[in-house]
């Protein structure tokens, strides 16, 4: 191989301080192998990076006739609790707000076909997901997308998960303002923060710009910011109405307003004194009970909001809570064309279909946002820079993923519609229908989810087959019927929210099991996931296309003028709706129908035996083990940078390792240390040093000595010596920083 | 020459009366019964939903078998991920061989028997590297290692495949990866160039 990597390649491309991220990850990993990390520390580390696990990276699979061990090389390693080093995983790639450049595009093309099986996979929070990806690939598939300006950090694991927001905002003709430079800002104020690395499970935030539409979706989201103007002192303000404690999952939560209004400058005080109440207060044990919604729960919207409020009071200033409004008034998507209309130019019968569905006039007068309709989410490398290629032609930069798991083109000049629609049916994306009943989302479930039960693509590749094949037959009245499945309860596939849901179960016939899909009916997308649908009942899967054709002709035949969906169920009943179902119900003996006890798309006989433990809750891993273990990464870089004759990147490496632990260890009694390494030190020799609490009972302090010698007396010129003796005396420190954390017993909050 | 990340050979369908979906039994079959000697195969991936791209994948821990149909050229793709060997000669000469391997198993499968034959006279022939195999225009730069590639596999080709094997490289976008396609009039049937593979190897 060649000793040049694409870390060497990339390094002026890199955002510096991504890259050094991901070295310290790629350390994580080295140290993994090494066996020197805890396994739960380094699953929750790989995930925060985006680094998930597989189906089948147990090592298990079930062939349908008996669960068999998959014979991967060097079983003992591991790279989490019961997930093998070798076995393929999942990269999940962070995309806030959707927001893509062609660039972007170009590169995620090339890691997909390099390390992955060359699709991509827009999720249903406008994620990218790559799949089957070796974990050691991964630093290098990061440092390409770091290139770009993409990082994967927070991506899985308890962290902040991807910021979404409305794919249509800045162009929406129903919208208060703008909230894509709004939630940008959230991304990135809360990138890393130091108060969002203690929970003990994810954070989904969204933005909304209008109330009625679908929109962001902030009812089901752990917070979710609705904007708003308010008129103070007669002139208009902006800001945002905020929810929180929404979710789906399990048990769906519909967000409880946490503030009538929030004035822009209070929209990051208030998301970090929540960060603050939900890592202080809320359940890090019971990993199902875990998430915000049940704190809110639990403590009653009232309270909540009065300890959000104490919190925010004792919050020390952060001038980056306000730095970028300064930047709003320049914030703006530049169109690549000027406006034009369509008007006089022949169109055909593709097209019109085509537009009636796809197109989306903007508030902008001569601007549509095309939707590039994307069969359950994927398309492929070639696809992706075909797409970059026709991005640039149409509309530069202005590109989004949808959490409809589509794309769209933003300012196309109207008069190139019939082009563009010429040029994405030739590389296979020309597909009507998008935001249709056709247009169906689907979690990954069983194709590659570890907690899939039933085949939630293969059901939803079935679905859009037969639908679309008769769709343009189908009544107006069910075309923009949303249907939505998941492979299993949790909710990925956002089943809670569509008119018709599905979430996968199985149930016992005879000796077999049989996949099922529990049906879900009336949810509500429109008003930001307005409210939830009613579980009626569960059908053998293979029955569910017959299933979706008895509900949509009942609704079309008793439905009262202008009734929609939703008010049709609730009209009916659960009773009656489960009545609708209730003949699919009766299950077949396997000899009678073999076929109902295979899934959609996988001819083995259904079995649950692959079901792995899910990482979606990541670790519960305290927060001294995540922020120590990037120090013990860097002190084995300093090793590799002394191999590498670098003495001086050698010296600052071991010296930042040392400053890192010891910032680990304040962070236990002192959350806002800060990262200034005069108050890391001067913090640490106060509460840990001056106290004693670090001595060692026989060497006494000297482990400790070595920080505060190395910061106050630094070496302009390190040689091999003087850094190979640093680099011990860190190793030495970073041992000292673990004695004391134990001792003293770690993650006591002494002070705010 | 340096081994490639990801190395492919895809030869194409002369008939194929089967759709893709009737691939996905056949592949499961092939985990089960580990039909493929040193490679451990680990699942099915169904991706027939997308036009003209990979559509059903037998996803393996060294390989990928792939029923692909990009630029509506149906074809069997053979992806190897790990353990390609020690030079690209090698790297070749173990995709090419598990390649034909794979040719073999499709044509004689119990299923699939008299329904589909593959042709050995082509193939297309992907490195999947652009850190050491850049795909630079040929008066660019880095377009050396795409030119010294293209000599080492020509070489290692004629080989196997006869000597009025030629290679071509593909004039794609850069892009995409360096991408060649073989043209072999003269090619014999699969275990002719099975056993060239092994008598050169």
């Amino acid at each position: 191989m060649s000793n040049i990597g694409w870390k060497d390649i990339l390094t002026d491309e890199m955002p510096v301080e991504l890259a050094h991220e991901i070295d310290i990850f790629e350390g994580q990993m080295e140290l993994m192998g090494q066996g020197k990390l805890d396994e739960k520390v380094f699953a929750e580390t790989r995930l925060r990076r985006g680094v998930y696990g597989q189906r089948y990276d147990n090592g298990q699979r079930h062939d349908g006739f008996e669960s068999k061990e998959l014979d991967f090389d060097d079983k003992d390693r591991i790279k989490g609790p019961d997930t093998l080093w070798h076995a393929p995983g999942m990269m999940r790639i962070k995309v806030p707000g959707g927001g893509l450049t062609p660039d972007q595009l170009d590169v995620l093309a090339q890691v997909a076909d390099e390390y992955s099986g060359g699709v991509l996979h827009i999720t249903t929070r406008q994620d990218i997901q790559l799949h089957f990806v070796h974990i050691e690939d991964t630093p290098d598939l990061m440092r390409r997308l770091a290139s770009v300006g993409i990082t994967t950090r927070e991506a899985c694991g308890n962290s902040v998960r991807n910021v979404t927001c409305c794919h249509l905002s800045g162009v929406c003709r129903t919208e208060v303002f703008d909230a894509t430079p709004y939630s940008e800002a959230f991304a990135q104020f809360l990138l890393g923060h130091d108060d969002v690395q203690d929970f003990g499970r994810k954070f989904k935030p969204a933005f909304s710009g209008c109330e009625s539409e679908a929109c962001g979706l902030v009812m089901m989201h752990d917070m979710g910011y609705l904007a708003q103007i308010k008129e103070v002192d007669g002139k208009p303000k902006r800001g945002f109405k905020v929810f929180v404690g929404g979710g789906l999952g399990t048990v769906p939560h519909q967000a409880k307003v946490l503030s009538e209004f929030t004035p822009e400058e209070e929209m990051l005080p208030l998301v970090q004194a929540v960060a603050r109440v939900f890592a202080r207060l809320g359940e890090k044990r019971n990993r199902n009970r875990a998430r915000i919604k049940f704190l809110v729960a639990k403590l009653g919207i009232e309270e909540f909001t009065r300890l959000v409020e104490e919190e925010r009071k004792t919050l020390p200033h952060d001038d980056r809570w306000t730095a970028y409004l300064d930047t709003l008034p320049q914030y703006e998507e530049k169109p690549a064309k000027p406006p034009t209309f369509l008007n006089g130019q022949v169109r055909s019968d593709e097209f019109n279909q085509w537009f009636e569905t796809n197109v989306y006039s903007q508030r902008q007068e001569g601007y549509s946002v095309v939707t590039v309709n994307l069969p359950l989410g994927d398309l492929t490398s070639q696809q992706t820079w075909e797409l970059a290629d026709i991005a640039r032609k149409y509309v530069g930069d202005n590109v989004r993923a949808t959490v409809e798991q589509n794309i769209v083109l933003r300012w196309v000049s109207d008069s190139d519609l019939p082009g563009l629609y010429e040029s994405l049916k030739a590389i296979g994306l020309g597909d009507s229908g998008a935001g249709t009943i056709v247009d169906i989302t689907a979690c990954p479930g069983t194709d590659t989810c570890k907690l899939g039960i039933a085949s939630s693509r293969g059901l939803a590749g079935e679905l859009r087959t037969r639908l679309t094949a008769k769709s343009a037959s189908l009544p107006d009245a069910i075309k923009d019927l949303k249907v939505k499945i998941s492979g299993c309860f949790n909710s990925c596939g956002q089943h809670h929210v569509s008119d018709i849901g599905f979430f996968g179960n199985s149930r016992r016939s005879g000796n077999f099991k049989m996949p099922h899909f529990q049906v879900v009916l009336g949810g509500r997308w429109r008003d930001n996931a307005g409210s939830y649908g009613l579980a009626v009942g569960a059908v053998p899967s293979k029955t569910v296309p017959e299933v979706v054709d008895v509900i949509t002709n009942r609704y079309i035949d008793e439905r009262a003028k202008g009734e929609t969906f939703q008010d049709w169920i609730g009209r009916i009943g659960k009773k009656e709706a489960r009545g609708m179902i209730q003949p699919f119900m009766q299950l077949p003996d396997f000899e009678q129908e073999p076929d109902y006890f295979s899934d959609w798309g996988d001819p083995r006989v259904f079995s649950l035996g692959d079901i792995g433990i899910g990482e979606c809750a990541g670790e519960v891993v305290s927060l001294f083990s995540m922020e120590i273990s990037p120090a013990e990464s860097e002190a084995f870089e300093a090793q590799i940078a002394l191999d590498e004759n670098d003495p001086k990147r050698a010296d600052s490496l071991a010296y930042s390792s040392m400053l890192k632990a010891a910032r680990a260890l304040v962070r236990t009694q002192f959350l806002d240390v800060g990262d200034s390494d005069d108050r890391i030190v001067q913090e640490f020799k106060t509460r840990f040093f001056d106290t004693e609490l670090f001595f060692d009972q026989y060497a006494k302090g000297k482990f400790g000595q070595y920080l505060l010698e190395r910061h106050q007396n630094p070496n302009p010129n390190p040689d091999n010596d003087t850094a190979h003796r640093l680099i011990e005396e860190a190793l030495l420190f970073i041992e000292a920083t673990h004695a004391c954390e134990s001792k003293v017993g770690g993650n006591v909050l002494v002070e705010i | 020459m340096i081994t490639p990340h990801r190395l492919s050979v895809k030869f194409y369908f002369e008939e194929l009366t089967v759709d893709a979906e009737t691939f996905i039994p056949v592949f499961h079959r092939w985990i089960r019964e580990n039909v493929i000697p040193n490679e451990l195969l680990l699942d099915v991936a169904d991706y027939k939903h997308i036009l003209d791209g990979p559509a059903i994948l037998l996803v393996g821990h060294e390989a990928d078998y792939v029923i692909d149909f990009t630029d509506g050229k149906p074809g069997l793709l053979y992806l190897r991920k790990r353990d390609l060997g020690d030079n690209l000669s090698h790297a070749l000469g173990t995709t090419l061989s598990q390649a034909l391997h794979g040719v073999k198993l499709t044509e004689n499968d119990v299923e699939l028997q008299g329904k589909l034959k593959l042709r050995t006279d082509g193939a297309t022939i992907v490195l999947l590297d652009r850190l050491n195999y850049p795909n630079m225009a040929s008066n660019g730069d880095g377009a050396g290692s795409a030119d010294s590639a293209k000599v080492q596999l020509t070489e290692s080709l004629a080989a196997i495949f006869g000597s009025d094997a030629t290679l071509t490289r593909v004039d794609n976008d850069a892009r995409e990866p360096l991408t060649f396609e073989l043209h072999a009039p003269s090619a014999p049937d699969v275990d002719t160039l099975l056993n060239q593979i092994g008598s050169i190897s």
